[in-house]
């Protein structure tokens, strides 16, 4: 908890006029499935979306190591009988046996592009909230 | 405006079904992403006998992002301010898109059972609440009756 008297000044009191003004700032707005034709957009935090163009290079870094950690977490075919899991809970649409889908150190499963998009955001497992760079880590070492 | 991502229909559907115990949330019929919610007060709680409006909205990009939602009843809480913004973890920067429409609002009734004046944002309420305790209480039972009741 906390941070929520930080930047609440100047926020809309009408939610529907918030979210409109908040996709003119992103310049055009952000559609999961068509976005990655545009401009792309990175989230060096997860509230905070960019352009590319508009990034730190602090912050081109830290999205460039998370895009190379990301590479290690597997692929594998969803498979009935060892994920209990039997949707995605991102997209809530079930996974198909055969079907790849990318697993977290946690052992965690989800559709490779539902969970790309959010480790894009936040590194974390959005089901067990483990941050999956310091799981990548350990399992390093103990490897 | 684009098609309705899966995962909301599913959503309405299931919260539909399965209602919340003492939540109600129903989808505008002009924008399915825009939810009339009614939260009953906690038995227990100085809000206990009301029902608070809220307004529950999904952002173009959800559930990547977290739903934007306010109380539009007028509540007495030190975590609520007077613009019916709700100061919430889960809302904020411990989002997960694997909570959902019915997890949030279970986590806004938790809250109205347990005020947590120690991370406050409305400061008025949230001082009165530590100073004095059952004045603030007394408050929100006031509010309570006075906006949450026969409406």
């Amino acid at each position: 908890m906390g941070n929520c008297l930080k930047g609440t000044s100047n926020e809309d009191i009408s939610l529907l006029r918030e979210n409109e003004r908040s996709s003119e700032q992103q310049i055009e707005p952000i559609q999961p499935s068509s976005y990655r034709d545009r401009t792309p957009v990175f989230y060096p935090t997860p509230n905070d979306g960019r352009p590319a163009n508009q990034l730190t290079e602090e912050e081109q870094v830290r999205i460039a190591r998370r895009i190379g950690l990301m590479e290690h977490l597997p692929i594998l075919a969803y498979d009935d009988s060892i994920n209990k899991n039997k949707e995605c809970v991102i997209c809530m649409i079930e996974f198909k046996i055969g079907e790849e889908v990318r697993y977290l150190p946690c052992m965690h499963v989800y559709h490779v592009s539902c969970i790309d998009d959010w480790l894009m955001r936040s590194f974390t497992c959005p089901s067990c909230m483990e941050p999956v760079d310091a799981a990548l880590l350990t399992s390093y070492d103990t490897n | 405006m684009a098609a309705l991502p899966r995962r909301i229909i599913k959503e309405t559907q299931r919260l539909m079904a399965e209602p919340v115990p003492g939540i109600s949330a129903v989808p505008d019929e002009s924008n399915a992403r825009y939810f009339h919610v009614i939260v009953t007060g906690p038995e227990d709680s100085p809000f206990e006998g009301g029902l608070f409006k809220l307004e529950l909205f999904l952002p173009e990009d959800y559930p990547m992002s977290a739903p934007k939602v306010r109380f539009i009843t007028k509540i007495y809480h030190p975590n609520i301010d007077k613009l019916g913004r709700i100061c919430l973890d889960i809302l904020k920067d411990k989002w997960s898109p694997a909570l959902q429409i019915r997890t949030v609002l279970l986590s806004i009734q938790a809250l109205l059972s347990a005020p947590n004046p120690d991370d406050p944002l409305a400061n008025d309420v949230a001082e009165l609440w530590k100073i004095n305790e059952i004045e603030a209480i007394r408050n929100a039972k006031e509010w309570t009756r006075k906006y949450a009741m026969d409406n």
